[in-house]
């Protein structure tokens, strides 16, 4: 009995479509904008090459994110491994152009996701952002349904606590909003380089 | 922290107040979560991308 597979072209168009989900679910795997999108090219050229192995009518994009996770597991010493946040992309978050406030607590939050084991975050990642079931997470990451559940309960609990402390360490006071507390840190920056011209001692 | 330590200490029965703007901010961090993602899926795909999936594609078609 042969399995419905989807034609090349077919194929190529659906995952075209979902570049955009396997550069997100890369950024949030490993943190650094660069090395994501090496991952998710990589991963997006292993899934053509696997192409007869897709069953069509099945979830494309779970089909795709567990290739995209088995390559970054396995491949553990390659570069997009890192888990550092890209001082360039917490640039790009800091100057996003809305209110400073949220972008402030995008930067917290980005950070708060590094202090999460790594199988808490993915799986609060691809269940809270990336629109997958606990099934279909479960599916990718190859364990238990019970387990995927247990995991993001767990990492919604342990990131409320990170980023609540971090609010704590941004302002003692609380009625200090997000976007003051950027405010003034601009100020303190400001301060700080009159204070120190760009050839004093670091 | 020591402070919210002792808040929920034994007998503390979380009073609702607490309880319900420990789940607006916990809303909060989910809408973040989601919105975090959003901003890179809504980022244009680099031409990298498509220029290799066409390669890969032209080269499959060649054998």
């Amino acid at each position: 009995m042969s399995k419905p597979t989807l034609d090349d072209q077919a194929f190529k168009e659906e995952l075209s479509d979902l570049i955009p989900h396997l550069r997100a679910f890369a950024r949030s795997l490993c943190g650094n904008a660069t090395a994501a999108d090496d991952l998710a090219q990589e991963a997006m050229l292993k899934a053509w090459k696997a192409r007869a192995s897709y069953q069509a009518g099945t979830n494309l994009k779970a089909w795709a994110f567990t290739i995209l996770r088995n390559l970054f597991y396995s491949e553990k010493r390659r570069s997009w491994r890192r888990q550092q946040l890209d001082p360039e992309v917490a640039e790009a978050t800091l100057v996003a152009p809305d209110s400073a406030g949220s972008a402030l607590d995008l930067l917290a939050l980005r950070n708060g996701l590094t202090f999460l084991p790594e199988d808490q975050r993915e799986a609060l990642v691809l269940v809270g952002a990336g629109g997958l079931s606990y099934e279909e997470t479960a599916e990718i990451c190859g364990c238990a349904v019970g387990t995927i559940k247990s995991r993001v309960s767990r990492a919604r609990k342990a990131l409320f606590e990170i980023l609540e402390s971090n609010e704590a360490r941004y302002s003692g006071d609380s009625t200090l909003s997000a976007s003051e507390a950027f405010d003034d840190i601009m100020r303190q920056a400001d301060d700080l380089s009159r204070d120190h011209p760009a050839d004093a001692r670091n | 922290m020591s402070y919210r330590a002792s808040t929920m200490g034994k007998e503390a029965k979380p009073d609702p107040d607490t309880e319900r703007s420990r789940k607006v901010r916990q809303k909060r961090i989910g809408d973040q979560l989601r919105r975090l993602y959003d901003d890179v899926t809504s980022e244009p795909v680099p031409d990298e991308f498509l220029s290799l999936l066409e390669q890969a594609d032209n080269s499959s078609k060649q054998k």
